[in-house]
């Protein structure tokens, strides 16, 4: 019940969070043994997939911490991670394809806090106010984070391009 | 860009997420700022790419793997629970107590003098339980005379023989 219902999302949140499919499978069985022995914590009162969320965040953030992922790279932005969407001609999804994997790449540069308010908002699409539940913040602080992530999202883009626009 | 660029609010514009009044302000200096006007438009990029990278379906190897640990827990938990049994719990605490002792008498510091003091007591001890064993032997062996002489008077009473006529 616990693995149908949540094990999409977990994962999801440990791959984009750490970048590697491997580590990403490996996280996510050790986030499920800390759901079943914490368990027993749980309020009723509260939200269990803010919760779970709140927990998952937690493991991922101290693990981020423990073993220093941003020193490894993140998995090569492959066919796994392209979505086909082929509507705008071959020039125009050639550049779209390359900004997200420059996008991808650089979520590692991004302080942990930072990338996982990203995630949880521009990937999982979440809204301010679920987020500040599941983190446990200030709406102001996730939106400052969001705003803080995606400039130096956008900044590494603009120098990508620029760069290339010089050669 | 210059500290008059409204960039903090550039991100929460793109997405719809500001005041009127806010909007209004943002609007006006774009017109005249082609910095602020990039970088908009990189945000809006780097937004759209962040919303296309897909969901993952989860492989039925990590599925079988966390299918398994509610089982494993199960094994895990039934040692702890023979452990944690409320009856237990009494010998649980007497074994405490002695391990508490034993680590006392071996982790002291003055460990000879300790044992010297404890042999001193059994000493005594034993000295204070065979002077009490000397006392009840003495005691037992007055209690024998006092018998006797009791029964030897009583037969010299001979209150029992009929008187003769």
């Amino acid at each position: 019940m616990l693995v149908n219902t949540y094990s999409k999302r977990i994962f999801n949140l440990a791959y984009r969070f750490a970048g590697s499919y491997q580590e990403a499978e490996d996280l996510t069985q050790e986030i499920f043994l800390k759901v079943y022995h914490s368990l027993t914590k749980y309020d009723f009162a509260k939200n269990f997939t803010a919760w779970l969320i709140t927990l998952s965040k937690n493991y991922l953030i101290d693990e981020y911490r423990r073993t220093k992922w941003e020193k490894k790279n993140r998995d090569d932005f492959d066919d796994r991670l392209l979505s086909a969407a082929p509507t705008e001609g071959p020039e125009a999804n050639l550049i779209r394809e390359e900004n997200k994997r420059m996008v991808w790449k650089s979520l590692n540069v991004l302080s942990s806090e930072i990338r996982m308010t990203v995630i949880l908002r521009d990937i999982q699409g979440k809204s301010y106010e679920e987020i500040a539940e599941e983190l446990d913040l200030p709406v102001g602080t996730v939106k400052s984070r969001v705003n803080r992530g995606r400039l130096q999202l956008a900044k590494i883009l603009q120098d990508r391009k620029e760069s290339a626009d010089e050669l | 860009m210059n500290c008059e660029c409204p960039v903090e609010l550039l991100s929460l514009y793109a997405e719809g997420e500001v005041g009127a009044e806010e909007r209004l302000q943002v609007e006006a200096h774009l017109l005249t700022c082609p910095s602020c006007a990039e970088l908009l438009s990189a945000l809006r990029e780097t937004s759209a790419s962040l919303r296309a990278i897909p969901e993952l379906e989860v492989s039925r190897e990590l599925l079988s793997r966390l299918y398994a640990i509610p089982e494993k827990k199960k094994r895990f938990s039934f040692s702890l629970d023979f452990l944690l049994r409320p009856s237990l719990q009494p010998v649980l605490t007497v074994a405490t107590i002695f391990l508490i002792l034993v680590s006392v008498y071996f982790f002291n510091p003055n460990k000879k003098q300790f044992d010297r003091v404890v042999d001193r007591q059994l000493h005594l001890g034993y000295g204070t339980v065979e002077k009490i064993y000397a006392k009840a032997g003495s005691v037992t062996d007055s209690l024998g005379s006092y018998k006797d002489t009791f029964l030897g008077s009583l037969k010299k009473l001979k209150f029992w023989e009929k008187p003769k006529d």
